[in-house]
């Protein structure tokens, strides 16, 4: 299902996800558990959004001893400009899909209540 | 659990060739970030969710689907052909044909990928490809239903009768159908491949110009011949005639057509800047522009003319539309005056243009034999002006300029045409098998045209 603004449920909440620290980069396990998205729903969305130029993705410099080096996403201007029209569309009238409420609702949560994951993923973005 | 897991990363490790080179960061980031996934059945439901991304990106949209449309097709394509008896002769030719085409299609791109390389990547090689493939498909229904109709004697009866008068008495060998698939294989497959591949260096301008006179070729031959090169079916929509109008465009475009879809080809041919394309360039683009001409006019008059003869088996009204005025009478003049009856005579319509339609097999035989004899004599005499200063860079877009020298043995050969031509066209206008010429009453001919249902 879509929204007027074009993006689906599940787009709407990984975009809020991101505009909870728009300039934060962030890491994909974060960003599923904010969103409550299976990684083979999020990562697909991850790669239209990039596609699209709406997020940016690079790798994390310094991975940590013994662990893979990380892809680390954030929006770019444009993509903040186009998630916080598009959240502000459904955040609007209550005809918007339920779903789509309460994936801002819980990514908003994740953000409040994820300090944690935040800081760890701050502390490695350069 | 470890097992699973380690199961799953094998998999994305086999699975990760199929995304695209600009795709592969991203199945090492789901991979990755599986590390901070809590061990147990998340890490395994993240890494599963990882190959189903790996599936829906690489594997779903681009080869698995491709390879679906083509079993899909293959599959309709086979169980069309299949119905038959078994005993049958022509059934079991019919069964050999399906199998080895279908085989052939699917095996010889991917056999011939590591010495041609991936497909080009321009629409035009991707049309042509799929073009091919389907129009042979389409064949291999259209061929079957044709050919055990001409092959099946009837059980009895005044249809016996006419069968014995009208049909050829060869046989057809199980064999026959491998042998069939593989001259397809040689003549158009393997070509259109090398044509259509990125180490060819055809250009698409080569590939639209070979393609579009190559189809007003096989357009032209199909309205003159729609159940192919006889009398008996001879433009329908025309009086038909030795000379008339239809006839001198197909053989015009049958010489001309591939000449100047070469010289097309050449004159595009432009090397980077403004120094001219080196003479094995030009050749390569002019001889597969005027080999494709031949090459899709003749698979695609055989691929109409035989899907509409199967078709006119089929249906009555399509019968009677393409047997009528003069062409009425051709196929039954043998026929006893007790078996100028309405059944027999459609009967014979049927059996005589099933039997016409194998001439088909001819032209795909012959047309590219003169497309690539005319074609090379056009291109060695031009290289040759070329050589001497009179040939230039051609003024009109730009072709990829192709290697510097072409490779051994690639320099085309004039070939002897004459068989070719002598072969191209000789059936037109010629009778059927069994056909002679004459005239029967009005009254046969008021029976013939009324529907014939209840033969």
């Amino acid at each position: 299902m879509t929204t007027r603004s074009g993006f689906s449920a599940q787009t709407l909440s990984v975009l809020a996800a991101l505009c909870a620290q728009p300039s934060q980069w962030q890491h994909g396990y974060a960003l599923a558990r904010q969103t409550g998205l299976k990684s083979g729903t999020l990562y697909p969305i991850l790669i239209r959004l990039a596609d699209r130029g709406l997020v940016e993705a690079c790798w994390q410099d310094e991975p940590q001893p013994g662990r893979p080096r990380r892809h680390l996403y954030r929006l770019t201007a444009a993509g903040l400009a186009s998630a916080s029209g598009a959240l502000a569309d459904a955040a609007g009238p209550a005809a918007e899909p339920a779903a789509v409420q309460a994936g801002i609702r819980r990514a908003r949560a994740g953000a409040r209540t994820a300090p944690a994951a935040r800081g760890a993923v701050a502390g490695v973005v350069p | 659990m470890n097992k699973l897991n380690r199961m799953a990363a094998a998999a994305r490790h086999g699975a990760a060739w199929l995304l695209p080179a600009w795709r592969r960061d991203w199945a090492e980031a789901v991979w990755a970030e599986a590390h901070e996934v809590p061990p147990g059945l998340a890490r395994l439901a993240w890494r599963a969710g990882g190959a189903w991304m790996l599936a829906r990106e690489g594997l779903l949209p681009r080869r698995i689907a491709r390879a679906a449309v083509f079993a899909a097709a293959a599959a309709a394509a086979a169980l069309a052909a299949w119905p038959g008896s078994s005993a049958s002769l022509a059934t079991t030719a019919d069964r050999v044909y399906v199998i080895t085409m279908v085989l052939l299609l699917a095996g010889l791109p991917l056999l011939a990928r590591p010495f041609l390389g991936p497909a080009g990547d321009s629409r035009a090689a991707r049309l042509l490809r799929a073009g091919t493939c389907a129009a042979l498909l389409a064949l291999i229904p259209a061929e079957a239903a044709v050919q055990q109709f001409a092959q099946t004697p009837p059980r009895g009866g005044a249809d016996l009768r006419v069968y014995r008068l009208v049909a050829s008495p060869a046989a057809p060998k199980p064999w026959d159908g491998a042998a069939a698939a593989l001259l397809f294989a040689a003549l158009y497959v393997a070509p259109i491949l090398w044509m259509t591949s990125r180490r060819s260096r055809v250009a698409p301008a080569t590939l639209a110009a070979g393609t579009g006179a190559g189809v007003a070729l096989g357009l032209v031959m199909y309205m003159v011949a729609p159940l192919g090169l006889s009398k008996a079916a001879t433009n329908p929509w025309l009086p038909g005639s030795d000379v008339d109008p239809l006839v001198v465009l197909a053989w015009l475009l049958l010489l001309c057509g591939p000449v100047a879809a070469a010289v097309v080809a050449g004159r595009r041919c432009r090397a980077p800047g403004s120094s001219p394309p080196p003479a094995g360039a030009r050749i390569r683009q002019m001889m597969a522009a005027g080999l494709l001409t031949s090459l899709a006019g003749a698979l695609f008059v055989t691929v109409l003319g035989t899907g509409t003869t199967a078709v006119m088996l089929k249906a009555a009204w399509l019968r009677n539309w393409l047997y009528r005025g003069q062409h009425l009478w051709y196929g039954i003049q043998n026929l006893s005056s007790d078996l100028r009856t309405l059944p027999a005579i459609a009967y014979g319509h049927e059996l005589t243009g099933s039997a016409d339609a194998q001439v088909f097999l001819g032209i795909c035989i012959a047309f590219p034999v003169i497309g690539f004899g005319l074609t090379a004599l056009v291109a060695m005499s031009r290289t040759g002006d070329a050589a001497v200063g009179r040939g230039g860079p051609g003024r009109g877009g730009g072709g990829p300029p192709g290697p510097g020298d072409p490779p051994d043995g690639g320099q085309p050969t004039v070939t002897d045409d004459d068989a070719g031509l002598a072969a191209g066209l000789p059936g037109l206008h010629q009778p059927g098998p069994g056909i002679e010429q004459n005239q029967l009453g009005a009254t046969l001919a008021d029976a013939a045209l009324q529907p014939a249902g209840t033969r």
